[in-house]
């Protein structure tokens, strides 16, 4: 149980820059996910916190205390590795007591026995406490290493990926485990993840990391109606969110966008005006979510627009169809049974309210018009 | 693989078998020698009279019983020392990055391509001077350009194959950095450090030229000693090959001790495929 707070943390390893001047408070028993692609910095952020590596500039606190100085063995923090990181000379059973047979945090061997069979039935590999990690599936050694950290009380859980091996089914079952067990722990976590929806689902709040700088922090709403950059925008949700370039027309009192040659129907909504204006912009780009566009294959309404299929992927439940208009690719969703052959026309209806909007100039989230996710800012 | 026509099994063993008498035969050869007597030597009969009069020559004397020690002493001492050093000599250029690296992984490594009689006249003159010669730890030492690149060069493989994540675990888990090493790192890199330790081992003890020239008549080793075997007038081929049988021993039994550590594959496993 503790605070965890670095602040314009640096790490360099030899020319290249894994983290540049993070800053991060992650509160007492919160379960923080640090999103990002491969590269981004987010293992090297959790061996920071792990006091593996140690970082040339910042510091990094634990319940207010620098622990910059402080060896990983003293720390008193449990960490799961990506690549698990068994013993492969140790049972599974010596394998999880080992935290609990080390000089730091030593426990009589009774306890022990107790302690490794109680986490061992929880991760239901209470059968295999005799075998060697050599013997075990992945799903398995994931499961000890996750074992590993649980049988201690430590200040915070440091989870490296914990479910990116495993296959596509066993994944969901444990995300949801993982949720019900971060409730019964009662412990700081830090969880890193590449997956967009592990973070939507288990963070109380998110930190998305981009080439070692953070983009963004926030709640799970936070992040995906009110992305700090088109890079976040992009990274939630799947199919991507379409961003499209767009100018402003005024013409008498409204404003309207110039969505892909179309000035005439897309008024800026109100809450939008006023942010626009502060800030003088002529061109804005527009995030829809492919959601939050709808199609028809009639022409039913002015504020449609004329566009042809261009790609169609049923994917069982629902369909990801690609439309192709004025020189640009819009993502959709469509339910999978639809008959749409390449090349036929199709009529998309944006919903502006939707929409997420970002300063051209510099990428940034500038404002959107509903008011889910949250307090309005600008 | 998955070959199971009879006829062409047949024929891998029947290559296997004759190669096996091939890289056999001067061993065999050698022992045959040790039971034969003098004057049956050069007969091309391949019958003789068995007999240990050869063997019983040699330990005769408490003399070749001297020269077997010395040669367990400075070549158990070269060994003890190359594992000293070279296990984190093998541990740093698998683990750290610094300048160099390579290039000094390399020098060590070249120890082993120069001939030993290119150095050894200079290394001769140097002990005289400063009087390690005819000494153990003379021989212990010089034996290193032999031992240590095999332990440094086998070693830092093994190191390599573990992941550091698993001495990262370690730390975490709440051991300092020495109990790491001694309980994870050192069973991991087990197999390597005996197989390493055994070969040079065999290098070392089998070595002549620098036993020949850098010691004198304080530390004859069994190498050594076979020269004495050649008298002004005739050769002593029998107690020779008797003298050989004998020092070959300790490295076939050896060897056959740690035969099972020699099987590698203990760290397969550890880290995700």
């Amino acid at each position: 149980m503790a605070d965890i707070a670095l602040k314009q943390v640096t790490k360099k390893y030899k020319q290249h820059t894994a983290l540049n001047g993070v800053s991060i408070d992650i509160k007492d028993k919160e379960f923080f996910v640090i999103f990002g692609p491969a590269g981004a910095g987010k293992t090297t952020l959790l061996n920071v916190i792990a006091g593996i590596a140690v970082p040339e500039e910042g510091v990094v606190t634990m319940n207010g205390k620098v622990v910059n100085s402080i060896e990983p063995e003293d720390r008193n923090v449990a960490m799961v590795f990506e690549n698990y990181a068994l013993y492969p000379h140790m049972s599974v059973f010596d394998n999880i007591a080992s935290p609990l047979r080390s000089p730091r945090y030593r426990q009589p061997e009774s306890k022990i026995k107790e302690e490794v069979h109680r986490v061992a039935k929880i991760l239901r590999i209470d059968w295999l406490l005799q075998r060697l990690p050599s013997e075990l599936s992945n799903g398995q050694r994931q499961r000890v290493s996750l074992g590993r950290a649980l049988v201690r009380s430590p200040e915070v859980f440091l989870m490296d990926e914990p479910l990116t091996h495993l296959d596509a089914k066993l994944r969901h079952q444990m995300r949801a485990e993982f949720k019900e067990m971060q409730a019964n722990l009662n412990t700081t976590t830090i969880y890193v993840t590449h997956d967009y929806l592990e973070a939507l689902s288990l963070g109380d709040r998110i930190a998305v990391l981009n080439e070692g700088r953070i983009e963004q922090i926030g709640t799970p709403d936070d992040i995906y109606y009110r992305p700090a950059t088109e890079f976040v925008a992009e990274a939630f949700g799947e199919p991507e969110i379409n961003l499209l370039t767009a100018g402003i027309v005024r013409k008498g009192g409204e404003w309207y966008l110039n969505l892909l040659g179309d000035s005439d129907h897309f008024t800026v909504p109100r809450q939008v005006k006023s942010v626009i204006e502060e800030l003088q912009l002529e061109n804005v780009r527009v995030g829809f979510r492919p959601k939050d566009i709808k199609y028809s294959f009639t022409d039913d309404s002015a504020s449609m627009l004329r566009a042809a299929v261009y790609s169609f992927e049923p994917l069982g439940s629902k369909a990801i169809l690609t439309a192709h208009a004025g020189g640009q690719l819009i993502r959709l969703i469509a339910p999978a049974d639809l008959e749409a052959r390449p090349d036929r026309p199709i009529y998309l209806k944006f919903n502006v309210d939707e929409a997420i909007f970002f300063d051209e100039r510099t990428r940034r989230f500038i404002a959107r018009a509903g008011e889910k996710g949250g307090r309005f800012v600008g | 693989m998955g070959n199971t026509n009879p006829f062409s099994k047949l024929l891998k063993n029947a290559a296997l078998l004759l190669y096996a008498l091939f890289a056999l035969f001067p061993l065999f050869w050698m022992i045959l020698i040790s039971f034969k007597h003098d004057r049956e030597m050069f007969n091309t009969v391949f019958l003789f009279h068995p007999t240990l009069e050869n063997y019983k020559v040699l330990f005769s004397s408490n003399e070749y019983i001297g020269y077997f020690l010395n040669n367990v002493y400075v070549s158990v001492g070269a060994v003890l020392v190359s594992i000293v050093v070279g296990v984190p000599a093998a541990y740093a250029l698998a683990r750290f990055d610094f300048k160099g690296k390579e290039n000094l992984a390399f020098t060590f490594l070249s120890f082993r391509f120069a001939p030993e009689l290119l150095v050894i006249l200079p290394l001769f003159l140097i002990y005289q001077k400063i009087g390690l010669y005819d000494t153990y730890f003379g021989l212990i030492w010089v034996y290193q350009l032999i031992s240590l690149p095999f332990i440094i060069w086998i070693l830092r493989g093994y190191f390599e194959d573990i992941s550091p994540e698993v001495e990262h675990a370690g730390r975490v888990d709440g051991y300092s950095w020495w109990r790491v090493f001694l309980k994870i790192i050192m069973p991991l890199i087990k197999p390597g450090l005996v197989a390493a330790a055994l070969l040079s081992f065999i290098f070392v003890w089998n070595n002549f030229t620098f036993a020949l020239l850098l010691a004198g008549q304080g530390v004859i080793t069994t190498t050594v000693a076979s020269l004495k075997y050649i008298s002004s007038d005739t050769v002593h081929y029998g107690q020779m090959a008797a003298a050989v049988t004998i020092s070959a021993l300790p490295e076939v039994i050896l060897a056959l001790l740690i035969q099972k550590h020699l099987v590698r594959g203990l760290s397969m496993g550890a880290v995700k495929g």
